[in-house]
């Protein structure tokens, strides 16, 4: 096995090129499930037993949740690479992974305290699961004031970086909060080792919508992704082309 | 219609729901083609600065 695909993969003008020809392939596929999971979610699944409609908003409260520790995770591991390996393009992708964690942080706290007020009587609880994804969102906004506030980007990628990875602690602690703790949270239902607890005609919307937002942040990523290699690159010939076109 | 806007007598809080995530979905969209945008300007002042845009 050679492992030129992979040394091209620290390359600017390559990842740049290639970032550029691979987003329709996410961002289309994205906008198809997220379409389908949507008609799934809102329209086919019967209300629950229990919870009657108001379970709906499990449709984008998980995959919210889902891409609040997926994209940190991603961004603690490119963060890591950059470190270890010195490659610039790895720390690219870190900085591009934060704005777009941080928004579904965002999305996850709100829908949830949505969901909570019908079901559980509040808002908000300072509960496990909730406090730790908070402080999630908090370490995101962190990871970017650090970044916004060093002038210079070798530095900002460094720094950084140490606070992705020493951050990343907090990703299976949010996970396993609710088995760990008593929490208000329910147990995970589609997450786990075992079979999912759900009727199909529910899980199947959901797992479209989970795919479909894990496609949207490769597609979001990818374009922001080309943008930090610009940041990166001072006056290397490529992007004389890159700029003027 | 009018019976799936009321989602059961949800609607005050499935539709703020779907309606935040939507906004976070369009935000991201809306943000990372800026932030593309800025850095390609960028370059380009840089590229001019040191003589060698266009």
């Amino acid at each position: 096995m050679t492992w030129t695909w992979f040394h091209r993969l620290g390359s600017p003008p390559y990842v740049y090129a290639l970032a550029a020809r691979l987003t329709p392939w996410f961002a289309w596929p994205a906008a198809l499930l997220i379409i389908g999971g949507l008609w799934g979610g809102l329209v086919l699944a019967p209300p629950d037993y229990q919870q009657g409609d108001g379970f709906r908003i499990i449709y984008v409260h998980a995959p919210s949740a889902w891409m609040s520790l997926m994209v940190y995770t991603t961004m603690a591991v490119a963060a890591a690479v950059g470190l270890i390996w010195r490659i610039k393009v790895a720390h690219a992708v870190a900085a591009s992974c934060a704005p777009i964690g941080a928004s579904f942080t965002f999305a996850a706290l709100v829908t949830g305290a949505l969901w909570g007020e019908p079901m559980w009587g509040t808002y908000w609880e300072w509960d496990p699961r909730l406090t730790s994804e908070l402080i999630l969102l908090f370490l995101y906004l962190g990871y970017m004031g650090l970044r916004a506030g060093l002038e210079d980007t070798q530095r900002a990628d460094r720094a950084s970086a140490v606070l992705a990875v020493v951050g990343v602690v907090n990703v299976p602690i949010i996970h396993y909060s609710v088995t760990w703790w008593n929490s208000l949270h329910q147990a995970p239902s589609v997450m786990r080792l075992a079979k999912p607890t759900m009727a199909a005609s529910m899980l199947v919307p959901l797992l479209l919508m989970l795919l479909g937002f894990t496609l949207f942040f490769g597609a979001v990523l990818l374009v922001r992704l080309r943008g930090e290699v610009l940041n990166r690159e001072r006056s290397a010939s490529w992007i004389r082309e890159i700029v003027n076109a | 219609m009018s019976q799936f806007l009321e989602m059961g007598g949800y609607a005050a809080f499935v539709w703020p729901a779907y309606a935040v995530t939507l906004g976070a979905i369009v935000l991201n969209i809306v943000w990372a083609r800026r932030a593309l945008a800025r850095s390609r300007e960028e370059a380009r002042r840089r590229l001019a600065m040191r003589g060698e845009g266009a």
